[in-house]
């Protein structure tokens, strides 16, 4: 299903000597930037650099979950912002991207997690946030398909409630920001490998692509879980990432039975029913990086039981598909998005680990600012790199490395 | 992801029973003297190469045993010793 050659009839332009900008990755980070960059920053010469087709990464294989319910005063405003922006998108792009705000709902299955879950919704509200504690049977009200039983592996507590998330369809994003991107002047370059970084005092000169090289002052590295990898290989600089597989897959379609997608830390398992009727699941991480992509039969086992504990109804359902794609995580779960430094002109917005989907638009309009006028905006200025050196690392997680599946 | 580790005690193994301890970064940096900069080098930054890369593995459920080897990330297989490395 990935192998296949996709060009989009109309994409392809001609490749220029020089672009002002370049962005290597046609995932939706680069799509957003470039659509930004063309139409809120007036730079018209831009070209994106794809070794594959757009939506090749991570976005053609997210689960598609959005909310804006995360742990940090940082964090929280950023993923606000990016959906409030769904509607405004859906207009702009003048592509219909399938937002439903049907909603999440986080289990949780012990006292300790209902603790931690009051702060996530008091800091949530603090920030202009919707979000609510549920008791069981409150929870069980907005689930009914839910399993109650004091009889399971974890029973259920609570949840954390946060109406106005949901999913929106992550192929029309990649596809509504490509055309308007390109309608606006962007190149958008598939089959296209970046190979090197050129440099010259410190500042970037140009991109050597499998096309040819490209003279540019500017270049932006969001290739998802590719970026820290090239990021290295191009100009030494190493990342506190580590590049695991993240698998997900979806049922045969069914009646209407989940109102809102429904996560679980502690069974590792996150759901949705998505707008045609299957439910589509994930969440299991391989804790050794790698790049292959692959899925396991032991994750289909774990999945299966894990949902029918919570959701008995589905025994016996099909999985129809499974799939598997990068997640680049950082230690404290929060993204990268820094720029000219330690390199003039090189930019870098990764690290998103499996937060990628969601952020994708705020993020672009805020890489768009800091490439076109060189400052960096204020809500990126937590994100730098060197917060790890300086010991000022972000608390969107409890516990270091220790990763969770609560989408 | 089935993934086979040799282990020097125990022979090979499924990778399950191993724990991933992180890329080789050599002996841990000591001394008084350390910058921020030797510091989040070796505790938080990584390569991430897609090739061949030594790694720290730990028998957990085995012998316990903490050794190094080296994998390709692209293939996820355990691989030998490169020319010139060991
Ligand atoms: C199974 C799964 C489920 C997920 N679920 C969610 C979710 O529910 N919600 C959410 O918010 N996020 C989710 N994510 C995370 C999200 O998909 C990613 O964080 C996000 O897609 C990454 O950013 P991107 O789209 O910009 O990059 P990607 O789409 O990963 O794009 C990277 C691109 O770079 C290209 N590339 C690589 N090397 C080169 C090179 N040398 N030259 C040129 N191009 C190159 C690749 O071909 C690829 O197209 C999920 C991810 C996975 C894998
Ligand atoms: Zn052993």
């Amino acid at each position: 299903m990935f192998g296949m050659k996709k060009i989009l009839p109309g994409f392809a332009p001609p490749l220029k000597f020089s672009y002002d900008a370049v962005l290597i990755g046609g995932g939706l980070h680069n799509l957003a930037t470039a659509w930004f960059l063309a139409r809120e920053q007036n730079m018209n010469s831009v070209a994106i650099i794809e070794k594959n087709y757009i939506g090749y990464g991570g976005a053609g294989r997210n689960t598609a979950i959005v909310r804006a319910n995360q742990r940090t005063r940082e964090n929280i405003p950023l993923y606000k912002e990016a959906l409030d922006l769904w509607p405004v998108m859906t207009r702009e792009l003048d592509f219909n991207l399938m937002f439903y705000n049907c909603g999440n709902v986080n289990l949780l299955h012990s006292e300790a997690a209902v603790k931690a879950a009051r702060v996530n919704v008091a800091t949530a509200r603090l920030m202009g946030v919707e979000s609510h504690l549920l008791d069981a049977a409150e929870t069980q009200k907005r689930v009914p398909a839910l399993n109650l039983s004091h009889q399971i592996t974890h029973p259920v507590h609570g949840a954390m409630y946060h109406p106005p998330g949901g999913i929106v369809r992550h192929d029309a994003v990649v596809w509504g920001l490509a055309r308007g991107a390109a309608e606006n002047g962007v190149h958008i370059h598939q089959q296209t490998e970046a190979l090197g970084i050129e440099t010259e005092n410190g500042k970037v000169t140009g991109v050597r692509t499998s096309a040819g090289t490209i003279a540019t002052p500017r270049v932006l590295v969001s290739a998802g879980g590719y970026s820290a990898g090239l990021i290295y290989h191009m100009l030494g600089i190493k990342l506190p990432i580590s590049v695991l597989t993240i698998q997900a897959m979806v049922t045969q379609p069914l009646k209407p039975l989940l109102n809102h997608v429904v996560s679980s830390g502690a069974y590792h398992v996150y759901a949705n029913q998505t707008l045609k009727g299957e439910i589509a699941t994930g969440a299991h991480m391989d804790p050794w990086p790698n790049y292959t992509t692959q899925t396991t039969a032991g994750y289909i086992k774990h999945q299966a039981e894990a949902l029918i504990e919570l959701l008995p109804c589905l025994a016996g359902v099909k999985f129809m598909r499974s799939w598997a794609g990068l997640a680049d995580m950082t230690p404290d779960m929060a993204p990268i998005m820094d720029g000219n430094d330690p390199v003039e002109g090189l930019f870098m917005n990764c690290g998103w680990g499996y937060f990628g989907f969601k952020s994708c638009t705020a993020a672009g309009r805020h890489m768009a600012r800091f490439v076109a006028t060189d400052q960096c905006p204020d809500r990126l200025k937590p994100f730098t790199l060197r917060r790890f050196e300086n010991h000022r690392l972000m608390g969107e997680t409890a516990a270091l490395v220790n990763y969770t599946p609560d989408n | 992801m089935s993934l086979l580790i040799q282990c020097p005690i125990c022979g090979r193994r499924n990778g399950y029973e191993f724990r991933y301890g992180g890329e080789d970064k050599g002996p841990y940096p000591d001394g008084p003297s350390i910058s921020p900069a030797q510091w989040y080098d070796y505790v938080h930054a990584n390569t991430c190469r897609a090739g061949v890369v030594r790694e720290w593995w730990c028998h957990r459920q085995g012998c316990g045993l903490w050794f190094t080897l080296f994998r390709d990330t692209g293939t996820n297989v355990q691989v030998s010793a490169p020319e010139g490395e060991q």
